[in-house]
């Protein structure tokens, strides 16, 4: 209990720190939003100026900070200067177009991930072992820009799937088959350049950690006893395995809300990437620290969860516990 | 209208009716006329009722009050809703009336009296007079309201004053006369009094009518009326049953059923939509897209409407120094102060590769703020000089400049004192067409010697450094005038002016040539007869391209794109471009190409 | 093969693609900022040896391309007009190395222009452009790996060998700084630092952005591999002789590490080339008309460009023989300093 207390408080300590720098880079950029309306010659400099002290941004930046910290003690995350609105609803709507991007994303990959690693483990220095190699080898050097601009080209060719956004005029009105069918189409070229850049990586870490296993003391006797191949895997070597993989689903968990940033960009997806760097270029504050925090809080938390399950699933971390 | 035993038939019916119910109602229930309502014909090409037209907007609008609306789709929006007084018909680029009938001006120019209409309704059936206008702009004109309408409606110094006749007269009284007087009340949308007066009084007016106002508490004058809103999506209007105007067989306009307005954040998306079928009319497209519409025309046309109002232009900064700037910046600031500096910086722009490569032809080169599409305006006489680089390097040599050749071959231009001239352009790094606009300039004056950086800052941190810290050396922007009319644009000739961007908001004109500049806008801000007005303002141009403050490039062409079926599709080149005449666009049922 | 010769091998392979991209001057036919104003958007020229009547030549020649009469972003192959491909042509002046200035280029069209990649919005050539400009991003990865790992060590050998409070407040920085999603950090970070006048102003901001911010990975590796080898015996003697901390670190305990940084330099490079690549991308890198393999593909996001050129792809092809290289490097080299822990 004491280790899940410490890593609580270390994930909070996390939070505090990553919000304050964010908080004070974002707050020294020159320039903000009213300068626009300046621009715009029907528009008097008074209405301007009550512009910017309706929105705070004539006070000091660390009484800012300690104004927004309290706020969003209450739940409320500050105003976006450029789209009107409270900075909260709008972060969870688009985190929530992300979170249905990336789940899914990450879920497939984990599915197809764990089994071709567990074979390639098995099976290694043979055909299986060294076709996955070389594919996720492959996969790996691709950079990302690369596979999602190639995934949009593809998309233009061919016409099979719409190219970007993620839903089409009407959507509201489609029959619940039909809007699944919609979604799932718009979300083929993004899932898959997620897909796809995530295996390397997942595949040679399960791989990596199943072989440490196998060539473990316990593995060898259970082989020598007779144990199937079958049993062996799922009971001894898979939770043998749980430790590190464990962690690595920690990091996919904590990824969710900001690993897809430039494949959303790239493909008009309406999640938080695009949002973040309209922010960032239009210096909408409040948006880009509650941006930058919910994605913070994502992984920290993704991190955490993971050590409550390493806690729950390893016993050897229960174990030195009690012996400190 | 129906065959005859039709008519027969329901000429019958009617008086049937009227005998049934003489007694039970307090007004009649004909479908004609009963208030004696003066309807404004239209006189184009009458089309059939009916069907729904789709556009695209670039985002969510804000907000559905006029008195509060910034931000474009609010006002795309609102434009369809409300009806102004006197409108500026967007083909002609002159006035007519609208739901003025008819106006008189007064000998001096001091006052308007205003003919109203009478019998109008609102779109909610409530009968329109001359306070609603009198409500409407004691509106605009309150301090406490920040309306962004107040500013245009100060005239001289003073705030115009309204004043009720009678119940279909209107008089307003202004402390100077105003050349532009009539094109003041365009787009000054007429409010309501029935609703907004209470709400006014109780001083919450500009927390009122947002977007999710339920449809019955709005009401305006304009084509169509809210429908339904469904946030993220889109917004629905539908016909508005008062609707003042009528075409020559007698149909009330609008046409249309109903107007969608989808949201559709980024042009590359919007360009999609439209390709698909989604969209019947795309507007503000770039030329890159309007040549990949334009290769596949499958049921839509696209138009070149013509050079539009938008002016794009590089400007050098001409502020005065500020106390221990570096003798970095003092030396910049000297060479750009110099007339005949600006003057090579424009001979040596290839104006024709802007037009090619950035607008792909659709574009004009222009060498004054005056675009070919302000065709009242326009002066002829202003020398359009073709790109010549020896003309520039011997502007350069009366300069006090010369011009060596480095080891690399490349030519270095230095001052007097042999520093080599290099200074940096900044522009908006989100417009790709000011940008390639910059890199060719970059280029071209690669070729006398200079060296330029082209530094793209996000478009609030470019207003802060020339509005507010004046810290840059050169800039490329463009502006695009709301109206043909030269006052719109006065903030930026006049030394005073906010936008007066290469040395805003002078205390004294820093220049001869910038204090007869105020002089004669003054001077046509005042004249009466169109002809006058338009040698002053000739004469201003003619200031403008001898001093160069601004060096302008190009005016790109108003590019749109509709659907076949669309019918009295007259796309104009002042804003908005393809809405202007919604009311009199309908569906053509032969759905052929109008090619 | 053995360790050493495939370590061999991929050491030649990236080393040539990176002599490849600095000669750039020599072996790109034009200079990246030459715009060619007839020919914007031109698709790529294909090398004939038999021309459209159908005779052999040994010297390999393009046709001319001449715009179509419609519009402007499309041409057709002028067959009267073949452009020899000549070797060894006077062209464009560059500096080989920075320092030698020459003349001569590998190929060029003499008075013809020859696009065998197409030409981008300008009309300057894309094949000039991709080679130049992976000069600005290979460069500016690897400085920015070099800086991370400087920092990295230096922190990472101070933490493993002081411990105690210096190693918990470095550490509990470290983490901090992998606690934040790293992309979205790089953003705000650039886009709040002002843009510098000069693409090699820029350039240096990018490499540090990027450099400082990674020092935490490489940091908590180091820190791991001096916290063990702090307690070797040769270290515990050296200190019981009365060496003082520097000496010990430098003599004793950095060649430890020595695996380990070039492991992460071959792993964070890619990486890093990555970075610039996604902030040129976004507009948040070098500016034109310097080219970096980021802004070249930067005009991809534009839907009419992604439809009509797909020339302006072959910037993202370019990159990925290099990052093969690294890939192939950071394995072998795995291989190579701890051969009893084959990681894949």
């Amino acid at each position: 209990m004491r280790y899940l207390a410490r890593r609580l408080l270390h994930a909070i300590f996390l939070l505090l720190g990553a919000s304050l720098l964010t908080f004070f880079f974002t707050a020294l950029a020159p320039g903000s939003y009213v300068d626009e309306m300046r621009m715009n010659p029907q528009i008097s400099a008074d209405s301007i100026a009550a512009l910017k002290a309706q929105y705070n941004l004539d006070k000091p930046v660390p009484i800012r900070y300690a104004m927004w910290l309290r706020s969003v003690a209450n739940g409320n995350m500050g105003f976006s200067f450029a789209y009107d609105v409270p900075v909260g609803p709008l972060l969870l709507m688009r985190a929530r177009n992300t979170l249905v991007l990336t789940i899914t994303a990450t879920l497939l990959a984990w599915i197809i991930a764990l089994p071709l690693g567990i074979w390639s483990a098995e099976r290694s220095g043979h055909w299986p072992d060294r076709t996955i190699t070389w594919i996720t080898g492959t996969l790996l050097v691709i950079p990302d820009i690369a596979l999602a601009l190639g995934f949009l080209e593809l998309a233009v060719r061919s016409g099979w799937f719409p190219t970007g956004g993620m839903v089409s005029i009407g959507f509201d009105s489609m029959t619940l088959a039909e809007k699944l069918k919609d979604l799932g189409a718009h979300m083929v070229p993004p899932v898959s350049v997620l897909v796809l850049a995530a295996q390397p990586l997942l595949i040679r870490h399960v791989r990596a950690a199943m072989r440490e296993e196998f060539g473990k003391g316990y593995v060898r006797a259970a082989e020598a006893h007779g144990i199937s191949k079958k049993r062996i895997l799922w009971r001894y070597a898979l939770p043998g395995a749980a430790n590190p993989l464990i962690s690595l689903f920690g990091f996919s968990l904590g990824a969710l809300l900001s690993g897809s940033l430039l494949v959303e960009i790239v493909t008009s997806w309406p999640g938080l990437g695009p949002l973040l760097l309209e922010a960032i270029l239009a210096r909408d504050l409040y948006v880009v620290t509650g941006g930058i925090l919910i994605s913070t809080v994502c992984l920290v938390g993704g991190n955490f969860i993971a050590d409550v399950m390493l806690y729950w699933a390893d016993p050897r971390i229960r174990k030195k516990e009690t012996a400190e | 209208m129906g065959s005859r035993r039709d008519r027969n038939l329901y000429r019958e019916l009617r008086c049937a009716g009227l005998l049934l119910c003489s007694g039970l109602f307090a007004f009649p229930i004909q479908a004609q006329t009963p208030h004696n309502e003066e309807l404004m014909k239209f006189t184009g090409q009458p089309g059939r009722r009916g069907g729904r037209l789709v556009l695209a907007l670039r985002s969510e609008p804000k907000t559905l009050n006029p008195i509060v609306a910034m931000d474009e789709p609010s006002r795309e929006v609102i434009g369809v809703m409300q009806a102004d007084l006197v409108h500026i018909n967007r083909a002609s680029q002159l006035t007519e009336p609208a739901l003025a009938k008819s106006w008189k001006i007064s000998a001096d120019g001091l006052r308007y009296t205003l003919r109203l209409r009478s019998g109008l309704r609102f779109s909610d059936g409530q009968p329109m007079d001359a306070d609603d206008v009198v409500f409407t702009f004691r509106v605009y004109l309150d301090e406490s309201i920040h309306a962004p309408q107040r500013d245009l409606l100060i005239v001289g110094g003073k705030p115009i004053e309204v004043r009720k006749v009678n119940a279909s007269t209107v008089e307003f009284l202004l402390a100077k006369p105003y050349g532009a007087g009539e094109r003041l009340f365009d787009g000054i949308a007429i409010l309501p009094r029935h609703l907004l007066e209470k709400p006014y009084l109780e001083g919450k007016l500009a927390q009122y009518w947002p977007l999710s106002t339920p449809a019955i508490q709005l009401a305006g004058l304009g084509p169509f009326r809210l429908k339904e809103y469904v946030p993220g999506e889109r917004l629905v209007l539908e016909r508005n049953p008062y609707y003042w105007k009528v075409d020559e067989k007698g149909t009330r306009l609008p046409y249309l059923d109903e107007v969608d307005f989808l949201f559709v954040p980024s042009a590359d998306a919007q360009v999609l939509r439209f390709q698909s079928g989604e969209t019947d009319i795309i507007t503000q497209l770039g030329a890159e897209n309007f040549s990949v519409l334009s290769r596949q025309e499958r049921g839509f046309t696209m138009t070149d409407a013509g050079p539009g109002l938008e002016f794009n232009f590089l400007f050098f900064n001409l502020n005065g120094l500020p106390s221990g700037a570096s003798a970095e910046t003092a030396r910049k600031r000297a060479w750009f102060n110099s007339v005949k500096f600006r003057q090579a910086v424009s001979a040596a722009v290839d104006r024709e590769a802007i037009v090619r490569l950035v607008y792909q032809g659709h574009g004009t080169a222009i060498w004054g703020p005056v675009t070919p599409g302000d065709h009242r305006w326009i002066e002829a006489g202003i020398k359009h000089p073709p790109r010549a680089i020896e003309r520039s390097l011997e502007l350069l040599r009366e300069a006090g400049f010369s011009i060596g050749n480095r080891s690399k071959g490349d030519r270095t231009l230095v001052d007097h004192e042999g520093v080599p001239v290099k200074f940096t352009i900044v522009t908006s790094a989100s417009n790709a067409d000011r940008l390639k606009m910059a890199t060719l300039i970059q280029d071209d004056l690669k070729q006398i010697g200079m060296q330029v950086q082209v530094v793209p800052l996000e478009f609030r941190s470019l207003l802060d450094r020339v509005m507010q810290s004046k810290d840059y050396d050169a800039c490329v922007l463009g502006l695009a005038s709301y109206d043909t009319d030269p006052n719109s644009d006065i903030n930026i000739w006049l030394s005073s002016g906010g936008t007066h961007l290469w040395n805003p908001s002078q205390t004294h004109p820093a220049t001869a040539w910038e204090a007869e500049i105020d002089r004669l806008m003054e001077q046509q801000l005042t004249a009466l007869k169109f002809a006058k007005r338009k040698k002053i303002y000739d004469h201003v141009q003619e200031l403008l391209a001898q001093n160069q403050p601004m060096i302008f490039l190009a005016s790109p062409d108003v590019l749109v794109g509709a659907k076949n079926k669309i019918g009295n599709f007259h796309p104009a080149v002042i804003e908005p471009y393809a809405l202007w005449n919604i009311e009199e666009l309908y569906h053509r049922n032969d759905g052929a190409s109008t090619k | 093969m053995t360790i050493r010769r495939t370590l061999a091998a991929w050491l030649l392979f990236t080393g040539s693609l990176h002599l490849i991209v600095i000669c750039a001057g020599f072996l790109a036919p034009y200079d990246p900022a030459e715009q060619d104003r007839e020919h914007p958007y031109s698709p790529p020229m294909v090398i004939h040896f038999v021309d459209a009547v159908g005779h052999f030549h040994l010297r390999p020649f393009t046709y001319l391309l001449k715009p179509s009469a419609n519009a402007f972003d499309s041409f057709e192959a002028n067959t009267t007009q073949p452009v020899p491909i000549h070797f060894l042509v006077a062209g464009a002046r560059y500096k080989l190395l920075g320092i030698l200035p020459l003349r001569r280029h590998l190929f060029g069209g003499g008075r013809g222009r020859i696009y065998l990649f197409g030409t981008d919005g300008y009309g300057r050539d894309i094949l000039s452009r991709i080679l130049y400009g992976g000069q600005i991003s290979l460069f500016a990865g690897l400085l920015a790996t070099a800086l991370a790992l400087f920092f990295g060590t230096s922190i990472g050998c101070c933490a493993g060998y002081f411990g105690g409070w210096t190693d918990d407040i470095l550490m509990r920085g470290a983490e901090l700084c992998l606690a934040l999603p790293w992309l979205y950090l790089l953003l705000g970070l650039r886009a709040f630092l002002p843009l510098s006048v000069s693409p090699i102003g820029a350039f240096f901001l990018i490499v540090a952005v990027v450099g400082t911010l990674g020092w935490a990975r490489p940091a908590r590796m180091i820190r791991g591999v001096v916290l063990s080898a702090k307690e070797r015996d040769f270290v515990r003697a050296a200190r019981g002789f009365g060496a003082s901390p520097v000496y010990l670190l430098w003599r004793h305990v950095l060649p430890e590490t020595w695996s380990v940084i070039l492991t992460q330099a071959a792993v964070l490079a890619p990486l890093y080339v990555l970075a610039e690549v996604t902030l040129s991308f976004l507009g948040l890198g070098v500016p034109e008309p310097t080219p970096s393999w980021g802004n070249l593909l930067s005009s991809l996001q534009h839907y009419s460009v992604l439809v009509s050129y797909w020339w302006m792809y072959f910037p993202a092809v370019a990159m990925v023989p290099f990052f093969i290289g690294y890939l192939g490097l950071a394995s072998s080299l795995q291989e190579w300093a701890d051969p009893a822990k084959i990681e894949a």
